[in-house]
């Protein structure tokens, strides 16, 4: 009988299961979403509501001092198309949420624009339905509330038989409340309303993504502004692909780099249509450069897209990434801090065995992306490319910890975000051959 | 004593059938969505794999032409293209075979007119 029940359980378990948490808004569960738009570098945070009609509160948290413009906020229902705006400054501490009203659960568009650019977000609102237990718990002792007191009257006109029963029945009231209070947690909750429809008995996941990555124009110049721009298409439907989850705080994260690693940027691109990402950017060195994508499809895992494209022109010497460098020294973003080099444990890796860098922040680190800190490593070919996260002790020591593949030159790349600023430190790793 | 046991027995058969539905229950197809061009409501009343009936109600804009399919994303599947007549002004109908298998699907509404192109997308639920 006890194994019936269990059986029931987790089928009850199984039918009702909470859908993929992909671009959902609910009260507790915020969307966090970085984008790099009009040259900043902001996270867009959207705060879950209660209840429908209700508040839906967006704010914009930069990491530099902001010197764009405001970012007009638009939140449109894509069920019945009504649309509602705001403006949201970015500011470096805790952002000033703008409240927006929504009327109803299920999908909507936040649309973000500044300066000239323009990024839909598709996400759904959800608001939780519970289980239905609260009417029993709340139900029950009202009930018996009510009987007890009809009891105590009737025993109190002496009719004992009579006095009994509406006792019995306040027992009743009761016993159905504590029942739905031991049993609750049990029973499964209703998906949220405003869900997407899913089913969770499905095998494997999503077909991959393929993607193409290109600049537009297709050759820019020094100097001038690009755009880099990631077309997605289903392999298995060649449609758009628009299910992207948010993969670390981010719709994909973009990296560029100089084939020679002197330049570096890691960019959150907008979605500017369904199935494209774009951001934009310059380059200050002519010459060959990679972009790595790398992007999570909901139910599908994580991915790498890559792509190559020049820029032509001659060095730009007046820029801070122009001109000849020491090797070493400070390429990259142009905000690298005169900290002390990382440092390798153990000084020498060795291809296939966990190697751990260890750099020490230069003020006190606020969470960028979800976290405290992350390593780009790029093979010197360009190739190979890692993502690491800071696994430390949440001070001001940085530690990343990776088994790099294969022996050779790594270019590497520690980013963390201070009280004003992203800093990156880049630096090389040479991994050496598996010892014997 | 009886008449109790067969009230109580009711009682927890109505909240088991009640616990359980809200997760089976093929329900109607009934959903809505607003583009730039158009605004539809989807209507099907027993949407099933094999034959279906599915009624495009335009809620915003003119289109000439209406064209329904799907797509399930979890396993990558397709379907061709289902053209709707014009039952009425504004109301389309498309029928045929457009849900070959259970589970979670997208139906894409394509809307052609005098305002220009633009694809709708609904999400539904086919457990039967």
């Amino acid at each position: 009988m006890i194994r019936r029940l269990l059986c029931l359980v987790v089928v009850l378990v199984l039918l009702c299961a909470a859908p993929a948490a992909a671009h959902n808004v609910s009260a507790g569960a915020d969307l966090r979403i970085a984008q790099t738009i009009a040259g900043m570098e902001v996270t867009v945070v959207v705060k879950g509501t209660t209840r429908v009609p209700g508040p839906l509160r967006i704010g914009v948290i930069a990491f530099e001092p902001v010197t764009g413009p405001p970012v007009e906020l638009a939140v449109r229902s894509v069920e019945d198309g009504r649309t509602v705006t705001g403006v949201a400054r970015p500011v470096l501490r805790d952002p000033q949420y703008t409240e927006l009203r929504v009327e109803r659960t299920g999908p909507h568009e936040l649309t973000l624009r500044a300066g000239n650019e323009v990024a839909v977000v598709p996400f759904r609102v959800l608001v939780e339905r519970g289980t239905g237990a609260e009417l029993l718990i709340y139900g029950g002792f009202f009930v018996a509330g009510l009987l007890l007191v009809g009891g105590l009257l009737t025993g109190a006109v002496a009719r004992p038989g009579r006095a009994m029963a509406v006792s019995g029945g306040a027992a009743v009231g009761v016993t159905v409340a504590v029942m739905a209070i031991v049993f609750e947690p049990m029973l499964p909750a209703g998906p949220p309303d405003g869900a997407a429809p899913v089913v969770t008995s499905q095998a494997g996941g999503r077909p991959f993504v393929q993607g193409r990555v290109e600049t537009v124009p297709a050759r820019p110049a020094v100097g001038q502004e690009f755009t880099v721009r990631v077309d997605l298409v289903d392999g298995s439907t060649g449609r758009p692909v628009d299910d992207l989850a948010i993969h670390h705080e981010a719709l994909a994260h973009v990296v560029v780099t100089s084939e020679d690693g002197r330049f570096f940027r890691h960019l959150h691109p907008l979605r500017t249509a369904a199935g494209r990402l774009e951001v934009r950017l310059r380059a200050d060195r002519p010459g060959a450069y990679r972009t790595h994508v790398e992007l999570e499809r909901e139910d599908s895992g994580g991915q790498l897209l890559t792509g190559r494209f020049r820029i032509d022109g001659e060095v730009d010497m007046g820029s801070p990434e122009g001109g000849a460098e020491p090797a070493g020294a400070a390429f990259g973003a142009g905000d690298a801090e005169p900290a002390a080099p990382p440092r390798m444990r153990p000084a020498a890796p060795v291809a296939g065995r966990p190697a751990t860098v260890e750099l020490d922040a230069t003020g006190p680190v606020r969470p960028w992306l979800g976290m405290s800190g992350h390593l780009i490593v790029r093979s010197q070919d360009g190739d190979f490319l890692g993502h690491v996260h800071e696994m430390g002790s949440g001070g001001p020591r940085l530690r990343f910890t990776f088994s790099f593949p294969e022996p050779g030159r790594y270019l590497a790349w520690a980013q963390y975000a201070l009280a004003d600023r992203i800093v990156t430190v880049p630096f090389t790793v040479d991994v050496s051959e598996t010892v014997q | 004593m009886k008449r109790i046991m067969i009230a109580v027995a009711l009682v927890v058969a109505a909240a088991v059938i009640f616990i359980v539905g809200r997760g089976l229950a093929a329900e109607p197809l009934r959903v809505s969505s607003a583009g730039t061009r158009y605004a539809v409501t989807v209507v099907s009343d027993e949407p099933t794999t094999g034959r279906v009936s599915v009624e495009v109600l335009v809620t915003s804009g003119d289109p000439d032409d209406v064209a329904v399919s799907a797509v399930m994303p979890g396993m990558g599947h397709s379907t061709p293209e289902l053209t709707a007549r014009k039952a009425a002004p504004g109301r389309f109908v498309a029928e045929g075979e457009l849900f070959p298998m259970t589970g979670a699907w997208e139906v894409s509404i394509r809307l052609d007119g005098s305002a220009g192109e633009e694809v709708l997308v609904v999400n539904a639920l086919i457990t039967g």
